[in-house]
């Protein structure tokens, strides 16, 4: 749950790291649009590779890339079983009762779960190198456009940085609220189900009071300290485009033009 | 009910990167019916370690024994309804948890959840809201209509209708008015001398500690380094402040005094009365009569 809100984001020094959060979430829309260019062995080879590239240049460990994908490995195992035995076409390589299993079929399923999981390693190595600021940040310059027609890209991209900025607050709250209804002799984790869901009110009541009165603190701060929307605001932390940017956005030029020629 | 940590080490998100020591290897023992503070700087450990005495933590290693309720580190956590009915805790900013639609509802929370009836936990909690001095005009309100200081005895009054036999108060005066502060500290002094209630108070005062505690204990970096009356406690001025802490204002006076007169150190003393009582002795005549 914590992971999954807050992102997996490992704080260390590397390439990706230093990428601008832009050419990153674009590289990744690019990324999960060109995967669907690849329809044979050297295509989908090429993006495996691309894939192991990004991970070894993230530095990051691999068994929390793996975390990234363990949630979502169910999802393509039922793919690649459903594709194994619904294609047909080719020569027949199994068969018992009802089930057969065509080479195509094979070839298939290996194809859409290489897709999935190029997918979602991608995705897991953009959360696991970005922080969720400058994510919302780089989000935010990249839905610029979208103010022309009048969408509330700045409001929304603040709510964003707001959120993820209290759900620790929160969950420090939600803690220390339960160790104290526990200290009254409230009984959150055994008895039956009836009392346990009795026992959130004492915990949900004080929690909401807290978040409206900090939601209060928090405008009036912002009030005080001259916040008033987007107009003529400037940042802190200034998005950078660097060598290292450009540098991908080749990359994944030459990643298209490479998959089109080899694409069958 | 006496109090003993035995070996006691709490690490807090053990194997993973975010692990941290934040007890040592405590060894305390809390007698029945004291008054116990309990000081050091931030981060110190005192939270983690009174959090151990009603089981809310687990030890990592060690045990923690609270009358005849034994939590080890290698056995099944006891049956920690019957500890938490014997030992009531406050926490820092207890209006926090408040939540009731009334205020006499709120009180009767704690004694209702260890199964008290519920004509018997209305006289417990109307009982207790007259201890912390809450007028019964209030008693029907919402707890959310009161003042922060008002809130604070309500939650209080929470913890006391438990009838508990021992109370951890974990910086009970923080964020009170000086008069709010005052009260509070001398409502859990009365009840400490009327009921022989024992007391465990987490505090950033050294003054508070001095005054009202028969033990002191001085946390550091996870382990107690100094467990004694508080007269011993702060007779070791040099020790404290080499730890970040202070000695009580009574005492920083006369150290301030003493020097002018050339004086040495003198034995601390921690009120008023006992401070102005020294001052004459010393304008009498020098350090000898002190």
């Amino acid at each position: 749950m914590f992971n999954l809100i807050i992102g997996q984001y490992v704080p260390i020094e590397s390439f990706v790291h230093k990428l601008d959060p832009r050419s990153k979430l674009a590289g990744v829309f690019l990324f999960v649009v060109v995967v669907f260019l690849a329809d044979n062995w050297p295509t989908y080879g090429l993006m495996i590779i691309f894939c192991l590239a990004g991970i070894y240049f993230s530095k990051v460990p691999l068994h929390f890339v793996y975390q990234g994908l363990r949630s979502v490995l169910f999802i393509v195992l039922v793919t690649f079983v459903l594709n194994l035995f619904f294609t047909a076409g080719g020569p027949l390589l199994f068969s018992m009762g009802w089930l057969h299993i065509y080479l195509n079929g094979l070839i298939q399923s290996i194809f859409i779960s290489i897709r999935l999981l190029v997918i979602i390693v991608v995705t897991t190595l953009l959360t696991l190198t970005t922080s969720p600021i400058e994510i919302t940040d780089g989000m935010e310059t990249l839905l610029a456009p979208l103010k022309k027609i009048k969408l509330p890209v700045h409001e929304f991209a603040l709510m964003m940085s707001i959120s993820l900025r209290f759900i620790p607050t929160l969950l420090e709250e939600t803690e220390k609220i339960m160790k104290a209804q526990a200290a009254r002799g409230s009984d959150f984790t055994s008895g039956p189900l009836k009392n346990r869901v009795k026992a959130i009110i004492p915990l949900l009541v004080p929690l909401f009071v807290g978040a409206f009165k900090r939601a209060e603190d928090l405008a009036m701060a912002m009030e005080a300290r001259g916040y008033h929307g987007d107009t003529g605001r400037t940042r802190l932390r200034r998005l950078v485009w660097t060598w290292r940017d450009t540098l991908l956005m080749i990359l994944f030029a030459f990643l298209t033009a490479l998959l089109i020629m080899t694409r069958s | 009910m006496d109090i003993t940590f035995e070996h006691v080490t709490h690490v807090y998100n053990p194997r993973t990167p975010f692990e941290r020591l934040a007890l040592d290897d405590v060894n305390l023992f809390i007698p029945s019916g004291s008054y116990t503070s309990i000081i050091g700087h931030t981060g110190s450990g005192k939270s983690t370690l009174v959090q151990h005495i009603n089981g809310l933590l687990k030890p990592s290693k060690g045990r923690v024994t609270a009358g005849k309720i034994t939590i080890d580190a290698n056995e099944k956590k006891p049956n920690l309804k019957a500890l938490r009915e014997k030992v009531g805790f406050v926490f820092q900013y207890p209006e926090h948890q408040l939540f009731e639609e009334t205020i006499i509802k709120d009180v009767c929370f704690g004694p209702m959840n260890f199964g008290v009836p519920a004509a018997e936990a209305t006289t417990r909690a109307e009982e207790s809201l007259r201890l912390v001095g809450l007028p019964s005009s209030y008693w029907h309100r919402s707890p959310f209509d009161l003042s922060g200081g008002q809130m604070r005895r309500v939650a209080i009054a929470g913890v006391l209708a438990v009838h508990p036999e021992v109370i951890i108060l974990d910086e009970p005066t923080a964020g009170l008015d000086p008069q709010g502060k005052r009260e509070i500290l001398h409502l859990f002094d009365k009840l400490h001398k009327n009921f022989n209630l024992t007391l465990i108070m987490v505090t950033h005062n050294m003054g508070d500690a001095a005054l009202y505690s028969d033990q002191v204990i001085v946390m550091a970096g996870g382990r107690p380094v100094m467990a004694d009356k508080p007269e011993k406690v702060f007779a070791r001025e040099e020790e404290l402040r080499k730890i970040g802490l202070d000695v009580p204002e009574t005492m920083m006076f006369l150290d301030k005094l003493t020097a002018k007169f050339g004086a040495g150190q003198i034995s601390p003393v921690f009120t008023i009365q006992e401070t102005a009582d020294t001052v004459i002795r010393l304008l009498n005549g020098g350090l000898e009569n002190v």
